[in-house]
């Protein structure tokens, strides 16, 4: 084509790939449902909860072995770059990176993160338990079989106790700082999308490149 | 690039019902080796949890292999776009997406397609009204970001994209 010395509008990223719309999607649903919708130690919780794991081992693992935007060598951790991006993004100048911008990489990892003590503490509570075996434990109970309840209290010291309650706390903290992080994830996409004048939620929805 | 030819919104397809499928899979298998887990805290003498152990097992090699045969997928897909791309003499865009993915400041897009259009550091210098040694520093951070030796290197980079897409038939006729 002719005429390349015009500036063309910079290129934006790749389209994402679908297991990282997923996936993404998934976590956000997911993290809604347990913390607004339904119950903390019920059977939806719990199974919510082991789907989040599942999202998250996926995500992990396509960080380590997918395409090149998703892996994390694409977004490495700066902080230095991150508080720089902020910087150029309060001037309302920032530049396109072909993966996560390095504000939106830390926000990744943080979000990770947290959701990882999410995920650990809420397994320590329900001692490792699938949902099927929680399923079969509340069917019992149901039924006037109330030796499930005296079987996971027996041999039980004070030091698990004490242990399962840090859990509880660690669990309930760290589920409220991920909804922290996710609202300031959202207004973070926001500014972002303003500023670039590019709708990310869209490229982060169908994969396409908006125009 | 313009409209999608059937076979590329095929392949998208694929990509997507791959993807949900290798989620549904660990799904499968985050809850098997819980169970897992559970059965060797247990006992792990069973053959119950032997059994179990060998199907997780191969369930998760299935995962593995899957999401490398999904990844080789969406490579492919996008080296086929690209190549589309260059045929169709989008060249240019190409180039501006790979220059973006080097990060290359504006100044360093300018002297790079200078560079590419064949120009030589004395021209680019008289162009851009800046001193040549100052035009050879922002090459020589190109080809640094580019992780190409030279100029010669340069612009094969993107001559090879066109290469591969003139070759490939040959080799499909060959095969």
């Amino acid at each position: 084509m002719a005429a390349p010395r015009t500036r063309i509008p910079v290129a934006p990223p790749r389209l994402w790939d679908p297991v990282v719309r997923l996936t993404h999607w998934g976590i956000a649903a997911s993290v809604v449902l347990n913390s607004f919708l339904d119950e903390g130690g019920s059977l939806v919780h719990v199974s919510v909860g082991w789907v989040l794991m599942a999202l998250l081992v996926m995500r992990l693992v396509w960080g380590a072995i997918g395409p090149a935007e998703a892996r994390f060598s694409a977004f490495p951790p700066n902080p230095m770059a991150a508080l720089r991006h902020l910087r150029d993004l309060a001037m309302g100048q920032v530049r396109p990176y072909p993966s996560h911008n390095p504000a939106g990489a830390l926000m990744a990892y943080a979000l990770w993160a947290t959701l990882s003590v999410v995920i650990v503490t809420g397994l320590v509570m329900t001692g490792g338990a699938t949902p099927m075996q929680v399923a079969e434990e509340k069917a019992a109970v149901a039924s006037g079989d109330w030796s499930a309840l005296i079987k996971t209290g027996e041999g039980e010291s004070d030091e698990d106790r004490a242990f399962g309650k840090a859990a509880k706390e660690v669990h309930e903290v760290a589920a409220n700082l991920l909804l922290v992080l996710a609202a300031l994830h959202l207004a973070g996409v926001f500014l972002e999308s303003r500023a670039l004048r590019r709708n990310l939620v869209a490229a982060m929805l169908t994969g396409h490149r908006p125009k | 690039m313009t409209t999608s030819p059937e076979i590329r919104t095929a392949g998208r397809r694929q990509t997507v019902a791959l993807s949900v499928f290798l989620l549904i899979q660990t799904l499968g298998a985050v809850f098997y080796v819980g169970d897992v887990i559970g059965d060797l805290r247990d006992d792990p003498a069973s053959a119950h949890f032997v059994f179990e152990a060998i199907v997780t097992t191969a369930l998760v090699l299935g995962i593995v292999f899957g999401t490398f045969a999904l990844r080789r997928t969406i490579e492919v897909l996008r080296a086929q776009d690209q190549a589309l791309a260059v045929a169709r003499g989008a060249l240019s865009d190409v180039i501006e997406a790979q220059f973006s993915a080097w990060a290359l400041t504006p100044a360093e897009r300018d002297v790079g397609y200078l560079a590419l259009k064949g120009l030589d550091v004395a021209e680019i210098a008289d162009l851009r009204g800046a001193a040549q040694g100052t035009v050879r520093a922002q090459l020589t951070r190109i080809y640094a970001k580019a992780g190409v030796s030279g100029r010669a290197q340069f612009a094969a980079f993107f001559v090879e994209d066109l290469l591969g897409s003139g070759i490939a038939p040959v080799e499909v006729a060959l095969s």
